[in-house]
């Protein structure tokens, strides 16, 4: 096996494994802050119980987020040390602080959450629930600030020994590409984080137990679904697609399998590239709308891959894929959202529509799959560069670690991964089936609630 | 300024040693505090909040060396591929080991954790030992700072005898931490155990620092760093004065002292290289050839040290308001 291939499916396994816990705290840490301010104002038992049940839950996922993360910063330096001498004057700093700044914030204040009321007064203990929220974002804003650094590069230099160096922080953090790709996956986040809370209210609504918990958990969590569903399409979508436009062409007509130049370029709703033909198999496509949703124009003129030498595509069928599903289910979440909002405001109908309640407990696993093919689109999407236009992947890896060793480490991870995701279903399955009802208030002793 | 990344470096390393090294102390010890089964979940409860807090330290110190060192970043890492994969799988399977112990109520399955925790913990003091052995040692790296050897030469017997070393001195750690944090029958052991310990651990410091003498030469010049040494026994005398006085909260504290001054001391023997070449003394990786540009550096140690300042004060604020009730057991 080629040494680059073995590098980048093993980021590519621990990354997108890593990721579905990040999710979970990003999506969780609002409704977490939610309930505990409100339990904390109107002395309300019921959030209270709802608040340490959410806090439970975050900290599974907090724990193996942090368990599985040390690996992916590790991996910069173990698999791709071309990579990291040449970028670290940059991208390093980035990641730094998301260490010094965001993760530490969370660890501490979640220590409170979890320890219980008692022991900080009322304001510090609504503080803490702030603070884990804002360290979570925080956290997503750093390692996003440095994918977009990787897929748009600002604010660096090129040193005479031909490595990068950071010439202005503010420059990295703050550029459109950056802020506009947070604000995406961060809603993105929230679409996981209220379908998470929709679905178990749903499951307890259907289970007949812990009826006045499911009923707060549906309610709050389609509305938060639905306005974030929205918003991942518009405007942080939308301003997604533009910088893809501005600045990676050949990535766009990937992502819509656009194999031809073309005035008037069509919007391919379904269909299988054939990249040996240049052309969409069996396609579902609506006239011009590409152009349109490119250039807002709908006699615009599109690149498509034939523009560029072939060495320059990315992998076409995997990079369409990924962000034909995403958008698929982003479209699909606006939908069922929107119905289990309407229902909502019609009489509280929803409480009684157990095949509504059935939807959204069954579609708790789609949020993940569409932000991981999210990242799909845009890091397979980036190829063959690691830093867009400038340091390609196969330049990237290590120089002695060969092909076999990271197959090897690879399958290791793979085992350990294994039961690192069995613990976490059972962890949290766990907590689900104890129920909000059955919280108390005394101090949880380990991360997972268990002593 | 690649001095000032060098101490902002080694804190972070020590405040991660110092800090996970008592949950990894209480580990190793735990078969011998804990007796029965209601016990050995005590002494994991000891721990439970804080081990994955402490881990962030390794984290960001991970992020530090990125930003601050690049060079050495990537060729320490990609140079010690394996062993580094080892300590993340023994990280993550101890973790694993003390959360999954009290999801059955069967004392089979509670041993067989317990045994993975305590194995895995051990593991893991032994390589972080052993690496710390080498560092000081130096290794046998090619122009660009990658390591050369085999997996055996870093077995060699300086290296082994810090791991020994390490394994005494995060087991006294431990003990004085279960005799301060733990309640009921393990604190008052973890002091005994914290007693007998004393005695070993300063043979083998004793012993680690003659070796070191042999290995590095005596330090050059008007060397500062003959004030450790002093540091690092007046923090173990105290310990075993506060141990003996029933004061274990100090006690602890002189011990993370204690440990603290032992990273600082590894470290200041290897300055100014961040992989010193063996044999020791004769180059090797510099803080000056592995930082980035003076610009990037700065604005990179701004930026670290602002945050740990914010984390200190924040940090301490907390604890401040939480440790006395926790203590009280409320």
């Amino acid at each position: 096996m080629d040494v680059v291939v073995a590098d980048r499916l093993q980021f590519a396994f621990t990354i997108m494994f890593h990721y579905l816990f990040p999710i979970g705290t990003m999506g969780l840490a609002p409704f977490v802050a939610w309930y505990t301010i409100k339990s904390l104002r109107n002395n309300d038992e019921d959030a209270a119980r709802a608040a340490r049940f959410w806090t439970k839950i975050f900290a599974v996922n907090f724990a193996i987020g942090v368990v599985s993360g040390i690996p992916m910063e590790f991996q910069f330096g173990t698999n791709w040390a071309a990579f990291s001498q040449r970028t670290g004057g940059v991208i390093g700093q980035p990641l730094a602080m998301e260490g010094v700044y965001a993760f530490f914030l969370e660890s501490v204040f979640l220590g409170i959450l979890l320890y219980g009321k008692r022991v900080v007064s009322p304001k510090l203990f609504a503080a803490s629930s702030v603070c884990v929220w804002f360290g979570a974002w925080l956290s997503g804003y750093f390692i996003t600030a440095t994918d977009a650094w990787m897929q748009h590069p600002v604010g660096y230099a090129v040193a005479a020994n031909g490595r990068m160096e950071m010439t202005n922080l503010w420059a990295v953090l703050s550029s459109g590409y950056a802020v506009w790709q947070f604000l995406h996956v961060m809603c993105g986040a929230m679409v996981a984080g209220g379908f998470i809370v929709a679905g178990i209210g749903a499951y307890y609504l259907l289970a007949r137990r812990d009826e006045s918990h499911g009923r707060e958990f549906v309610q709050a969590g389609s509305i938060v679904a639905l306005i974030f569903a929205m918003m991942t399409i518009f405007p942080t979508g939308d301003r997604n697609s533009a910088d893809v436009t501005r600045y990676q062409p050949v990535k766009l007509a990937a992502m819509e399998g656009l194999f031809q130049t073309t005035h008037g370029a069509p919007l391919a709703i379904i269909g299988m590239p054939d990249v040996q033909q240049r052309r969409l198999i069996d396609p579902i496509i609506v006239p011009d709308v590409l152009s349109f949703l490119a250039y807002g124009n709908f006699n615009a003129n599109v690149d498509g891959l034939n523009a560029y030498a072939t060495e320059l595509w990315p992998p076409v069928e995997l990079t369409y894929y990924a962000y034909h599903i995403m958008v698929g289910l982003g479209t699909i979440f606006v939908a069922l959202a929107g119905i289990a909002v309407l229902l909502l405001l019609w009489r509280r109908h929803i409480f009684r529509s157990r095949w509504m309640l059935w939807l959204l407990m069954l579609v708790m696993p789609f949020p993940y799959i569409a932000n991981e093919a999210g990242w799909v689109t845009t890091e397979v999407g980036r190829q063959p560069w690691i830093v867009y236009g400038i340091m390609k992947t196969a330049q990237a890896t290590s120089a002695n670690v060969n092909a076999g060793e990271t197959l090897f480490t690879l399958i290791g991870f793979a085992g350990m991964y294994f039961i690192l995701g069995v613990l976490f279903l059972v962890l949290v399955l766990r907590e689900i089936g104890l129920g909000p009802a059955h919280e108390s208030e005394g101090p949880v002793h380990s991360i997972a609630g268990v002593s | 300024m690649s001095v000032v990344a060098f101490v902002v470096i080694a804190f972070m390393l020590t405040a991660y040693v110092m800090l996970d090294g008592y949950d990894l102390g209480v580990a190793a010890i735990a078969p011998f505090v804990a007796k029965s089964d209601e016990e050995r979940a005590a002494a994991v409860a000891s721990i439970g909040p804080f081990w994955n807090g402490n881990e962030v330290w390794l984290i960001a110190a991970g992020g530090a060396l990125f930003a601050l060192f690049p060079q050495a970043y990537a060729s320490s890492f990609s140079g010690f591929y394996l062993p580094l994969m080892v300590v993340l799988w023994l990280l993550m399977f101890r973790g694993i080991a003390m959360e999954l112990r009290g999801h059955l109520q069967s004392e089979l399955w509670h041993s067989f954790w317990d045994a993975a925790f305590t194995g895995s913990s051990v593991l893991l003091i032994v390589v972080f030992g052993v690496a710390l052995g080498n560092l000081v040692r130096g290794l046998p790296l090619d122009a660009n700072g990658y390591f050369q050897g085999t997996f055996a030469y870093l077995l060699n017997p300086y290296a082994l005898v810090v791991g020994v070393f390490a394994i005494a001195a995060l087991s006294l750690h431990g003990a004085t931490w279960l005799g301060w944090a733990a309640r009921g029958p393990i604190a008052a052991r973890g002091a005994t155990l914290a007693h007998r310990l004393w005695w070993p651990v300063l043979a083998l410091y004793l012993v680690v620092s003659g070796m070191t003498f042999l290995v590095r030469g005596m330090p050059g010049g008007a060397s500062g760093l003959l004030v450790m040494p002093i540091v690092s026994l007046a923090a173990l005398a105290a310990c075993w004065f506060f141990a003996r006085s029933g004061a274990p909260r100090r006690a602890f504290a002189a011990s993370s002292v204690f440990v603290a001054s032992l990273v600082a001391t590894a470290a200041w023997t290897m300055f100014p290289y961040l992989l010193p070449s063996y044999p020791a003394g004769h180059g090797g990786l510099s803080i000056y050839a592995a930082a980035p540009s003076p610009v990037a550096l700065i604005s990179a140690l701004v930026v670290t040290i602002v945050g740990i300042a914010i984390v200190i004060l924040y940090a301490t604020f907390v604890l401040g308001k939480m440790l006395p009730k926790m203590r009280a057991g409320e």
